[in-house]
């Protein structure tokens, strides 16, 4: 396996599982709490965490050796670059999806209940364009969900009294930052970025983790 | 009705009649009525509906009345710290 495609996989199935443990965790404070910002936060992070344990898959199968690609039947080849396709558009709707559920949760929760119908129209007209269109979209899509978070996590940390942390935060730039990096690389079709990209989304996931940690054994303070 | 007190969730007085009960030890009930800032007729409420799920237990000595928390109240009471701490992470109150 080439060690690009070994780095992102690696880097990709330790954000799945932070994605996956916050979700557990927001599950958990939504028994006590109810609510609805909880339960996005739960849903839109296991579909994260999902789709990053696809696309890990995916860049084990589109990393190969030549050696190995080589060997194989045409049939075979043709088959590996359908799943690859199939998979990449899967978790970029998972990601999609999962950002939309977070974003109409805390804009339920900030503006009222009359936008949680408009927003998933909006992902069901997007998934009809095609296939290239879509990734680009979906990452603009993305990238505007994921500035209203970090908009929405602004507000809370300025005002109104919220404590919303600054590793969260910090989670939710560095993924924003992540997410502009991904898009640079799919408009330019750069291997070497979209690594970048990874790493810094990695980062974030990190951050997320040490707020995770941190809040299970410190407790509030 | 205070103004503080008609923004305060269930749960949100709940914790605040457990923290005072745990700060205490053996809470007489006017030290948890000023801790939890209620009426009296709500803080009775509210304590017999935190005895009948277990969290605290009533001592009856004569005249004094104490409540101290079980062994499932300080189990809950950790929970919640983590909960509420996860919860503040999100910008989120209980």
């Amino acid at each position: 396996m080439a060690s690009g495609a070994l780095i992102t996989f690696s880097l990709n199935i330790m954000s799945a599982l932070v994605a996956l443990l916050t979700s557990y965790y927001a599950y958990k404070a939504n028994r006590f709490v109810s609510s609805s910002v909880l339960w996005a936060i739960s849903i839109g992070f296991m579909l994260l965490g999902i789709g990053l344990v696809i696309d890990a898959g995916t860049s084990l199968i589109s990393g190969r050796p030549l050696v190995e690609i080589t060997g194989r039947t045409a049939g075979e080849s043709f088959s590996d670059r359908v799943l690859t396709l199939f998979a990449s558009l899967t978790y970029l709707t998972l990601q999609m999806v999962a950002y939309l559920v977070i974003a109409i949760g805390y804009a339920r929760s900030t503006y009222g209940r009359q936008l949680s119908t408009a927003a998933p129209a909006a992902a069901v007209s997007t998934a009809l364009v095609s296939l290239y269109s879509f990734s680009i979209l979906s990452y603009f899509v993305m990238l505007i969900l994921l500035a209203f978070i970090v908009f929405q996590g602004l507000l809370l940390r300025s005002g109104h009294g919220g404590r919303f942390s600054g590793t969260v935060l910090l989670a939710f730039v560095l993924v924003f930052v992540a997410h502009c990096v991904l898009l640079v690389s799919v408009l330019v079709l750069g291997s070497g970025l979209f690594l970048v990209g990874t790493a810094v989304q990695f980062l974030g996931f990190l951050s997320l983790l040490v707020f995770v940690l941190r809040s299970e054994v410190v407790g509030p303070g | 009705m205070a103004q503080g007190e008609k923004q305060r969730s269930v749960l949100r007085i709940n914790l605040d009649i457990l923290n005072a009960v745990r700060d205490e030890g053996e809470a007489k009930p006017t030290h948890i009525l000023y801790r939890a800032n209620l009426s009296h007729e709500r803080l009775v409420k509210y304590l017999d509906d935190l005895t009948a799920k277990g969290l605290i237990e009533m001592k009856q000595e004569g005249e004094n009345r104490t409540y101290s928390l079980t062994p499932k109240g300080v189990s809950f009471l950790i929970e919640m710290r983590h909960a509420e701490s996860f919860v503040q992470g999100f910008g989120l109150a209980i």
